[in-house]
């Protein structure tokens, strides 16, 4: 699948606007300013000048909560995103209720009592960010998340994405009946997107603590809808299909 | 750039037309089909012999012989689920070895008892692709062998990488048939069919390389693990799903991807390893 990208120009605003650049200046801008997060359940709050609000919002990072408050944005980040700003990119510190820092092994702890899969959906989620896509989560697509190559107003999104981990065991649980597979990729393609699962292997590293996650490996494939009645005319025809995965 | 409504102006509410090809309900009640299979005049025959699960042809009407059989020193040999193609279109007349004709039920019987090395379900998948004028084969039966005299036995069950070589038919052949059969069942994916496209010129001297393998799954999806496995034996060759349920015959390709790095670098398909 191509990029769709919204309305002219676009395209070109993208390309001039790298998203890599965004999330570098977010970071330093984060690091400049000592921001810190409160945590509050599976949300942390930020509170943040307009400059940092300004990339947040490009970097698509968090959802800026709507307050009466006139110069300074409060935002709610993900779990997933504030583990990214603190963990990989070291830009963030999470402060609980009681005012003390929670360290990264504690924050991974914390995570996971929350969502037990959340060192697959991390995994996930880093592995994709990293390679500058954008991602939000996806649940209103019954997806753990959809992946944007840009930022959503300028693109629509190509991807929804399923994190899985490798092999049968508890956490495993969507993909595991055809009618799931069929309900899955019939959703995605009506909302114009390819399923993409993103499969993390932990090798038996367990997730003790988020420095298992640099040895987790990660394979993406799509699945998609072949159609038989459509393919018939020519071997590149056949290809484009099975090329369906790539994008 | 506005970011305020970014959430709501992004693709949430597209929702395209729903471009389902399984919504046949109705279809299938249809006379579509039926209409579409003409009153033949020259009907194939053919001798089905148990020993080998296989019918040899004894008379050849039509071209479709460009693209179905098995041909073993000279002589043409249809699966069942070819057999059962043909007979249900009214293209071939299958004969006992006592000369008496087979019937549908007879064959269909045969298709079930799972000395054919077949099932419904693989059945069905042929069925659906060979209507669409896709070539289709068995995997692992070469479409063409030569040799020496033809024992009894099955014509052949060993892998294609054989197929230039003498095949000895025993009477243990025909047990193998019933053994691949049954494995075929043991994992959830298991290579079923090689695919040629319909327009291609398909010569069974020289059919090269499948357009694609698909393999059918029996009870769940098959895992990353699985499908790994099958596509290290396969090389380039593309792989397609197919699942079968309640008379719906269903496609999947299940393509390793990697989403590219940079800004909006394309993702891409990388060959498989060699």
């Amino acid at each position: 699948m191509k990029p769709r990208w919204k309305g002219k120009g676009s395209k070109a605003k993208a390309s001039a606007d790298p998203m890599s650049k965004i999330v570098s200046q977010l970071q330093s801008s984060l690091i400049q300013t000592k921001t810190c997060g409160l945590l509050s359940s599976c949300s942390v709050l930020v509170e943040v000048d307009t400059e940092l609000a300004d990339l947040l919002n490009r970097a698509c990072f968090g959802r800026p909560r709507i307050t009466a408050e006139k110069d300074k944005q409060w935002f709610q980040l993900d779990m997933e995103e504030t583990f990214y700003l603190c963990f990989s990119l070291k830009c963030l510190q999470v402060i609980s209720e009681d005012g003390s820092i929670k360290s990264n092994e504690e924050l991974w702890e914390y995570f996971k009592s929350k969502k037990p899969v959340f060192p697959i959906s991390y995994k996930a989620y880093s592995h994709l960010r990293h390679k500058n896509w954008v991602v939000r989560l996806g649940l209103q697509y019954g997806v753990d998340f959809v992946a944007y190559r840009h930022h959503p107003a300028l693109v629509h999104s190509e991807y929804a994405v399923l994190a899985l981990p490798e092999g049968d065991n508890d956490l495993n649980v969507r993909l595991r009946v055809w009618s799931d597979v069929h309900c899955t990729v019939r959703l995605c393609g009506s909302v114009a997107k390819t399923l993409l699962i993103v499969v993390v292997n932990s090798n038996g590293l367990g997730a003790n603590s988020p420095s298992c996650l640099e040895h987790y490996t990660v394979e993406e494939r799509t699945i998609t809808r072949w159609n038989p009645e459509q393919s018939r005319e020519d071997q590149r025809g056949l290809q484009n299909q099975t090329k369906e995965g790539i994008l | 750039m506005d970011n305020d409504d970014w959430e709501s102006c992004s693709d949430n509410d597209v929702y395209l037309k729903d471009r389902n090809e399984d919504d046949d309900e109705e279809d299938c009640y249809s006379s579509g089909f039926v209409s579409t299979l003409q009153f033949r005049k020259d009907i194939s025959k053919a001798l089905w012999i148990d020993d080998l699960a296989k019918a040899e042809v004894v008379e050849k009407k039509g071209k479709m012989w460009v693209t179905m059989g098995t041909v073993c020193n000279g002589s043409t040999y249809c699966s069942i689920e070819e057999t059962l193609f043909l007979v249900e279109i009214g293209a071939l007349h299958v004969l006992d070895q006592n000369g008496v004709y087979l019937s549908l039920k007879e064959l269909y019987e045969k298709l079930s008892d799972g000395k054919s090395g077949c099932n419904w379900e693989l059945f069905e998948a042929y069925r659906h692709l060979k209507s669409l004028g896709y070539v289709v084969g068995r995997h692992g039966i070469p479409w063409s062998v030569k040799g020496q005299k033809i024992k009894s036995g099955t014509c052949s069950l060993k892998s294609s990488q054989e197929s230039n070589e003498l095949l000895e038919m025993e009477q243990e052949n025909k047990n193998s048939i019933v053994e691949l059969f049954n494995n075929m069942w043991i994992t959830e994916v298991t290579p079923a069919f090689h695919v040629y496209l319909p327009n291609s010129k398909f010569r069974k001297s020289s059919p090269g390389d499948p357009s694609f393998i698909l393999c059918m799954s029996r009870g769940n999806p098959p895992s990353r693990v699985e499908i790994e496995a099958v596509e290290r034996k396969h090389g380039s060759i593309p792989l397609k799903f197919c699942h079968i349920e309640n008379g719906r015959v269903s496609f999947f390709s299940i393509a390793k991807v990697y989403l590219g790095f940079g800004n909006f670098e394309p993702a891409y398909e990388m060959p498989p390893a060699p």
